[in-house]
């Protein structure tokens, strides 16, 4: 660079353009936007994180490094404990059923109706609406007071009638109804039906392009062989569209697992921390608390687990792009 | 009126610059009660606080800022936000060392955000002086220096529907025995008690930990040592399973602040301890409902009758560039016509930290308010018996006592509750 | 699974019709309810004793104080901003990385993807506190531009890897071709392979932006300007307040925070499934 230029020497930027036709140069020259976004903004902050975890820092203060001592904390709480297990358990939960009633719906979409389209855009709202605002439909929703479930079953009961029959009854002296987000159980049942809803639709439609690429003259030769349409299905259809169910599992399961604003909106972790999840106790103690150290150590624990997850898609790709 | 303002390190330092100032100065001199305003026109300032419960004073704070700013020649922008998103906002100001100038902090939280506020001894002492109630002094003092100015409590009572207890024979409870008995009576009546046991900031503490002390239980005592493993626990544990039981509506475990004011006001309870925000709404809203109302304190304990109390704070951030006119709007507020208009237009719903406003006209006003004036009295803090410290706000915050009612009305065993309760306080506290 | 023939009436409506009424029933009754309960007087609202369903004096008062009384408008201005800004920024660095990762022979390029890869899974509650600090270091803060900057961290990974499934259908010989005749690398890449790829990078983008719309925390921790917010941070941080009967009101927000998101969708349904399709041949 320092080297005096020849006058009619190509000028740099052609030099430059002529370098692009290399491979090697090309390919960190388009990497380059990328990789400077997340360095910037993610690997160093990322880095900062790691290192807050391993200090006892509280907002305002730089902390000191006390090694482990955060996570020896965490670990010797129930709190954290019954985070990490809602988390694993609310992930497991929500992916099974998103996986297999987005697989239904994708099936039905498939095929050839009336106002399909429409259909099609509109099982896509939940999915594309803020989080934050149609889970405020559903906290008003679950409303104790105010739920326009508990009415209907209200209404229902004093219709006499009874789907749900003998078990609502006993209790119904003192009738408000069920307690969405207030009884632990049905909190996280709620709290699972909610991010069902919402992710629901994103399964359905990464399936049904999935099963748009199988190829149709797979099911006349099922027909021909006289499948009926369930053993179709599990034969044909299921083998055929596993690497995209694969894919959109694992980034459903990644997105899942650190779900924050569905829990912030509709519990805070209440009651009695039965809906609280990692995000959200991170959020707590890092934020809430100013604990910032502790709050860092809770969300970096979500990764080993979400290694393991990533780990298995690779692995499992790769296993099927050889065959 | 004065041109470009110095730069911080300008040389000539704020201070200075003021003695020597202009005209606008001296109008807002008058303002401000005869203190030389520290700053020029093209000063901003921001000040960040909760949306209160009752509009009426959101409004009042928006007719100070905008006569501060005018007297004051100072851009303020004033934003009022969900009281559950302060804590974020704050943190990440704190963190990033910029956002607002002026924030309205909550309880124990000058312990909580110390690193991050100016020291306000001068200003503590020159508004609040030694008047000032001691626990109030000890909400906003860390390691004997003031983060904070406490302005103000949000005072609470037991609300009842005085018809629905005149129909049914009963007259307001004294103990919390006689509470059961009402309360029994009022949900066979199909209007139970509603509390909320779920992870709200203002209710649900304000309910259980008065009722954990009233029975003799405590987070730590006086020296701080976590005492919450106790007979006295245990008891408290065992009432609350009882009571909710016989006498509150079930839905509680999942109400946040504002679900028991539209259950009351929704006419589905029948009595709720509250801030004076329900009675204030029904006044403007249902007039009707309101004559039905009346107040009353906690219950009675076997180890006394509490209420909740924590201060609100107004603080001015260390980050900030403009500290001396965020101390002259802090006083501003402070100022006695503004801060009795304040209470005035709160209705009862705060009190003011220092024993002359104990006086306060709205007290008198209205027979139905006479009851937050005392509150006081009754008052203890997040933490109590030990003192205010950041230890307490973690285990608030972390809503381990409102958690170990949540876990008794579910029907667990008192004596793991309580112990589940020492050995997580013992994780905050470092046993 | 195409409509069989000779399938009965009765047989369509059980296997078919009525599963799929259910599912359209239950994806949007929010919706309905966010309609119901912003027309709804505060009188019926928080009278648990009537109906919810029936709206008996429909009013307009809930949606005149949203757009009258908060900065609703310029939130969703603010939104709209910086849902297309950092869309474009997250594309422009997919398109080249997912480009260069499925096309390109170079040195580490592994190692690349599979950090792009993981960059996925850095949770955002992790994050967000030092990135702070970035983005005041930056001098971003309480900017719609920190925003604009931050929200790549989570839409570039995804981006890339849709978008390299897509390149990869794309037949390499059309760019050989194209080179024989002269063009350069990047003129095969331009002019070749992106146009053809369009379907799969509007599918991305409408991923992207659907993610910028709907982002809360980063939003939330660093814009502390009433008039900067997005829709999710100003609809919960300013309508959830002091009025204890803020329903009606937050409803509108709701309502009027989605539908933009579902015009846009509306007219790109076809091209997302299609780009999706591209992505899953991958």
């Amino acid at each position: 660079m320092t080297t005096p230029q020849p006058v009619n020497a190509p000028s740099l930027w052609a030099r430059f353009a002529t370098s692009l036709e290399d491979q090697r140069v090309l390919g960190y020259v388009l990497m380059a936007p990328a990789l400077l976004l997340i360095v910037i903004f993610i690997a160093y902050p990322f880095v900062l994180g790691v290192w807050m975890s391993l200090t006892d820092k509280i907002v305002g203060t730089p902390g000191t490094y006390i090694g482990l001592g955060n996570y020896e904390r965490l670990f010797a709480s129930d709190i954290f404990l019954t985070a990490a297990w809602n988390t694993v358990f609310f992930t497991t939960v929500a992916t099974v059923f998103k996986a297999v009633l987005g697989m239904w719906l994708a099936v039905l979409l498939n095929r050839r109706f009336r106002f399909a389209n429409i259909t099609r855009a509109s099982v896509l709202l939940p999915f594309i609406v803020p989080t934050v605002l149609s889970t405020l439909a559903w906290l008003w929703m679950f409303d104790a007071t105010f739920s326009v479930f508990n009415w209907t079953l209200r209404w229902m009961w004093q219709m006499e009638i009874s789907i749900l029959g003998l078990v609502l009854k006993e209790n119904w002296g003192f009738f408000r109804g069920p307690l969405w987000l207030g009884d632990p159980d049905l909190a996280m049942a709620s709290v699972i039906l909610v991010n069902v809803w919402r992710g629901l639709p994103f399964f359905a439609i990464s399936f049904l392009a999935g099963l748009q690429t199988i190829p149709p003259d797979l099911y006349d030769a099922a027909d021909i062989d006289g499948a009926s349409g369930w053993k179709k299905f599990w034969h044909v259809t299921l083998p055929l569209i596993k690497p995209v169910a694969i894919v959109v599992i694992v980034f459903s399961i990644v997105v899942t697992f650190a779900d924050f604003q569905l829990v912030y909106i509709l519990t805070r972790g209440g009651p009695n921390n039965e809906t609280h999840l990692l995000a959200t106790l991170a959020y707590q103690l890092g934020m809430g608390s100013g604990n910032i150290g502790q709050g860092a150590a809770v969300a970096l624990f979500m990764l080993p687990i979400l290694a393991v997850v990533i780990i298995f898609q690779l692995w499992y790709l790769r296993r099927e792009g050889v065959r | 009126m004065q041109k470009k303002i110095t730069q911080r390190g300008s040389g000539v330092t704020r201070r200075d610059f003021i003695a020597t100032t202009s005209a606008a100065g001296v109008a807002a001199t008058a303002f401000l009660g005869g203190k030389a305003p520290a700053f020029a026109s093209n000063h901003k300032l921001h000040y960040l606080q909760w949306s209160s419960f009752i509009p009426d004073a959101d409004a009042e704070i928006r007719r100070q800022v905008e006569e501060f700013s005018k007297a004051a020649g100072v851009e303020v922008t004033v934003e009022m936000i969900n009281q559950n998103d302060m804590t974020p906002r704050i943190t990440a100001a704190i963190e990033s060392g910029e956002g607002a100038d002026v924030m309205l902090l909550i309880n124990n939280q000058p312990h909580l955000f110390a690193n991050g506020l100016v020291d306000h001894g001068a200003l503590m002492s020159e508004l609040a002086g030694g008047d000032i109630y001691d626990w109030a002094n000890g909400a906003v003092t860390v390691d004997g220096v003031a983060r904070a100015v406490p302005l103000f409590n949000i005072g609470n009572a037991i609300v009842y529907r005085k018809d629905v207890f005149d129909e049914l024979g009963l007259s307001a409870p004294n103990t919390w025995d006689e509470y059961l008995e009402v309360g029994r009576a009022l949900k066979n009546n199909n209007l139970p008690v509603g509390q909320t046991l779920g992870h709200t900031f203002g209710d649900a503490p304000s309910f259980a930990y008065p009722l954990l002390w009233s029975f003799g239980g405590m987070e730590v005592d006086a020296s701080g040592k976590v005492v919450v493993n106790s007979a006295e626990t245990h008891q408290a544990l065992a009432f609350a399973k009882e009571f909710w039981e016989a006498a509150c509506d079930p839905g509680g475990l999942a109400w946040d602040d504002t679900s028991n004011n539209r259950a009351f006001l929704g006419q589905t309870i029948g009595a709720t301890l509250n801030g004076a925000s329900i009675y204030f709404v029904a006044r403007r809203k249902f007039p009707d409902l309101a004559d039905k109302l009346a107040h009353v304190n906690n219950p009675e304990g076997p180890g006394g009758r509490y209420h909740v109390i924590g201060p609100r704070s107004p603080a001015i951030m260390k980050y900030s560039e403009e500290q001396d006119a965020a101390a002259d709007f802090i006083r501003f507020m402070f100022q006695d016509d503004n801060f009795s208009q304040f209470i005035t237009v709160n209705s009862g719903y705060v009190q003011g930290l220092t024993p002359k406003w104990e006086n306060h006209p709205v007290w008198d006003s209205d027979p139905a308010l006479k009851i937050f004036s005392t509150n006081a009295k009754y008052g203890r803090s997040y933490g109590h018996a030990g003192p205010w410290n950041r230890a307490s706000g973690e285990v608030a915050e972390k809503y381990i006592v409102v958690d170990m009612f949540a876990r008794a009305v579910q029907g667990e065993d008192p004596k793991e509750i309580a112990a589940w309760g020492q050995k997580e306080m013992e994780n905050v506290y470092g046993a | 699974m195409n409509a069989m023939v000779g399938e009965t009436y009765v047989r369509r409506l059980v296997i078919f019709y009525i599963p799929l009424f259910m599912f359209v029933f239950v994806m949007l009754f929010p919706f309905a309810w966010m309609l119901i309960t912003s027309i709804k007087p505060d009188a019926e609202l928080y009278n648990p004793r009537i109906s919810p369903f029936i709206v008996r004096e429909p009013t307009l008062e809930h949606w005149e104080s949203l757009f009258g009384t908060t900065l609703f408008i310029r939130w969703a201005i603010n939104t709209l901003w910086v849902a297309i800004a950092s869309t474009a920024v997250s594309l422009f660095a997919g398109v080249l990385a997912g480009y260069a990762l499925s096309r390109l022979v170079f040195r580490g390029s592994t190692l690349f993807g599979i950090m792009i890869f993981v960059t996925y899974l850095v949770p955002p509650t992790l994050l967000f506190i030092p990135l702070t600090g970035v983005v005041t270091w930056m001098g971003l803060q309480d900017t719609t531009w920190s925003l604009i900057f931050t929200y790549p961290t989570f839409l570039v990974p995804f981006c890339t890897w849709l978008l390299m499934g897509y390149f990869q259908t794309i037949p390499k010989e059309l760019e050989e071709c194209a080179r024989i005749d002269g063009a350069t690398r990047l003129q095969a890449m331009s002019r070749i392979v992106i146009p053809l790829a369009v379907p799969g990078i509007l599918s991305a983008g409408i991923f992207a932006f659907t993610l910028s719309w709907n982002e809360f925390l980063y939003a939330l921790v660093f814009i502390h300007s009433p008039e900067n917010k997005t829709i999710p941070v100003g609809v919960t941080s300013e309508l959830i307040k002091g009025d204890v009967f803020f329903w009606g009101a937050l409803m509108a927000g709701a309502l009027f925070g989605s539908v933009p998101v579902a015009v846009v969708y509306s007219f790109f349904v076809e091209h997302y499934v299609s780009g999706m399709t591209g992505a899953v041949k991958g």
